[in-house]
């Protein structure tokens, strides 16, 4: 197996200054697959800061991605603002009731969204429990990568304070609603943020329901847009960038996320890396977007390296940069080998990336593989 | 002047497409106390104008929020209308098991198909989302139901839609139970793979593909 010769930390320096460097970035997204490195259940994540940790950095030092991220799973937030989180013994955490009850009645609704409270990130729920994670990440691993820390965007943020098909609904039926639930979820994503920041962690927004997929650009425009602005701009006020990752399909909203100033864009598999490099990579950086379930989860070893050639052949060039990671977080119970193929094919193929090397990789996985370029 | 039924029907299906979820209420009901044929103005109305409305979501000018508003107000005009079809016009067809396959949580699309095989005088048993493999043919078994519909938004559940055609395989059940699949990342040939008997590219052809399957076509309205 081939071996890093730089850390994540020099590796992004070396290339931040033009020079050579061993690989490009790679990030397979790997989550709370964590858990099955480091050998614990996922539900030691909602308890034990020192295991999110330690989990965290046993995966980097099995396989040597280049970002650890302080993340369990969407509904940290919401949890913090009176939403219930069931907490299954091995598997990511879910929503089990939004923070306003659905007995509420439409009459009442505005009475008890008033109600809900900013989130205090040193008080409430698991929010403590994560910022003292990432205080042990950084002393472990803090020398030798970026380490980042999970925000939850507003919108998002708010259909877990409603409820999904109850917020879907309020879009078209109580627009006020869904601002006031989104402003009262940017003011704890800003002080989530900014206790992060403190501890000398980069926020990364995850930002789901913004998708084409889900929403409409005209709504995104009105009801995330406004206040996921506001996020970005406050992380830029502190000195971080700030990368955002949003699921599904993304390129009606390319330019109005590049147009926030920010540093990196991660899109998810349905979404084309090479139309993304085309109408925002002279602004931002682009990280993607490799089948986190298709390929990565279910895929082999060669559809995994195909995959990930494929991803590199669109992206490498992206005037911003461009760094190789699956369209989203894996499934927890991803193959180790895939997970290794997509970190040695990039290693196998250096950086800066020599193009006649990259297609003849291709060629060469595409002949075993017997699939057409 | 009572208005016509051509007139009552454009309206139903306006107002599906147009997300007047509490208006078509009122439209279905004066619908019926005209005494207009209830199954026609599901079918003619009702899905015509989810009809309507899924093709703004194909060219995507319709999103999640709005086809939402739309299932909702066929749903509450099917409320009114559904009761008024005679006896031996509902549930004269099979039974239907149905639901998203595990690894997945999205249910918009199993939604639809479900109204429109409803609609379509179906018996549909509805298991929700998330469903793991046995649930299916369990219940199938159970219900003597002769479709299983299985669908996905999320490439994370595919695996699982294979592992319902297998288990009817080993359970020597395959030729009585007839699975069609549907969703974002399905395809015919991912059908053709599993060993699915069908792939239906919307909610309109997953019912055509049930009535081929089933041999029982739609009674005329």
């Amino acid at each position: 197996m081939l071996k890093d010769t730089m850390t994540p930390k020099e590796r992004a320096a070396a290339i931040a200054q033009g020079k050579p460097v061993d690989r490009m970035p790679c990030n397979p997204n790997i989550a709370n697959g964590v858990a099955r490195v480091y050998g614990c259940k996922i539900s030691e994540f909602n308890t034990n800061a020192k295991t999110i940790a330690d989990a965290q950095i046993a995966c980097y030092r099995r396989f040597g991605a280049d970002s650890a991220r302080i993340f369990t799973d969407l509904f940290t937030f919401a949890e913090a603002q009176g939403a219930k989180v069931k907490f299954p013994d091995d598997d990511t955490a879910d929503l089990e009731a939004p923070a306003i009850s659905p007995d509420v009645p439409d009459s009442e609704l505005m009475k008890e969204i008033d109600k809900i409270k900013p989130a205090d990130p040193y008080h409430d729920a698991r929010l403590p429990l994560h910022l003292e994670a990432m205080k042990y990440l950084l002393d472990g691993v803090g020398d030798e990568m970026g380490c980042s820390a999970g925000v939850i965007g507003p919108f998002t943020n708010s259909f877990f304070l409603l409820g999904v098909e109850r917020t879907l609904r309020a879009i078209h039926k109580n627009p006020e609603a869904v601002h006031k639930l989104t402003k009262v979820s940017l003011e704890t994503a800003k002080a989530f943020a900014d206790a992060a920041i403190k501890i000398g962690l980069t926020p990364t927004i995850s930002e789901p329901m913004s998708s084409c997929t889900v929403v409409s650009p005209k709504v995104f425009r009105e009801f995330s847009l406004p206040y996921l602005r506001e996020l970005v701009d406050f992380i830029k006020s502190k000195g971080k960038g700030v990368v955002i990752h949003i699921c599904g399909q993304t390129n009606k909203i390319w330019r109005d996320l590049a147009d926030m100033g920010i540093a990196g864009m991660s899109i998810d598999n349905v979404a084309s890396i090479k139309e993304c490099k085309e109408t925002i990579g002279m602004d931002t950086k682009i990280m993607g977007n490799v089948d986190p379930g298709g390929v990565m989860y279910s895929g082999t070893p060669d559809e995994v390296r195909l995959k990930t050639l494929e991803c590199i052949r669109d992206g490498y060039d992206s005037p911003k940069g461009y760094m190789i990671m699956s369209g989203c977080s894996l499934p927890v119970d991803s193959p180790f080998e895939n997970i290794d193929s997509m970190m040695n094919t990039v290693r196998e193929l250096g950086y800066p990336v020599n193009i006649n090397k990259l297609d003849d990789m291709l060629a060469d996985v595409r002949k075993r593989l017997g699939v057409e370029a | 002047m009572a208005a016509s039924k051509e007139d009552l029907l454009q309206k139903l299906s306006d107002c599906v497409f147009e997300m007047e979820d509490e208006e078509v209420v009122n439209v279905a009901k004066e619908y019926a106390e005209a005494g207009y044929d209830p199954l026609e103005g599901i079918l003619k109305g009702l899905v015509n104008g989810i009809n309507r409305a899924s093709d703004m979501y194909e060219r995507e000018e319709y999103f999640i929020p709005e086809l939402l508003i739309c299932s909702s107000a066929m749903y509450n005009a099917l409320d009114v209308l559904r009761p008024l079809i005679p006896k031996e016009k509902s549930g004269g067809k099979c039974k239907v098991v149905i639901g998203v396959a595990r690894g997945d949580t999205h249910d918009i699309g199993k939604n639809l198909v479900k109204i429109m095989l409803e609609s379509a005088n179906y018996e549909v048993i509805d298991l929700g989302r998330d469903v793991p493999v046995e649930d299916f043919v369990n219940t199938a078994k159970r219900e003597g139901a002769k479709v299983i519909g299985l669908s996905t938004l999320m490439s994370t559940s595919m695996n699982n839609m294979a592992k319902v055609v297998d288990m009817l395989k080993q359970e020597g059940i395959k030729d009585q139970i007839k699975v069609i699949v549907g969703g974002g990342p399905i395809s015919q040939s991912f059908a053709d793979k599993i060993g699915a008997d069908g792939y239906s590219v919307n909610a309109a052809e997953a019912v055509k593909l049930v009535d081929r399957l089933v041999g029982e076509p739609i009674p005329a309205a």
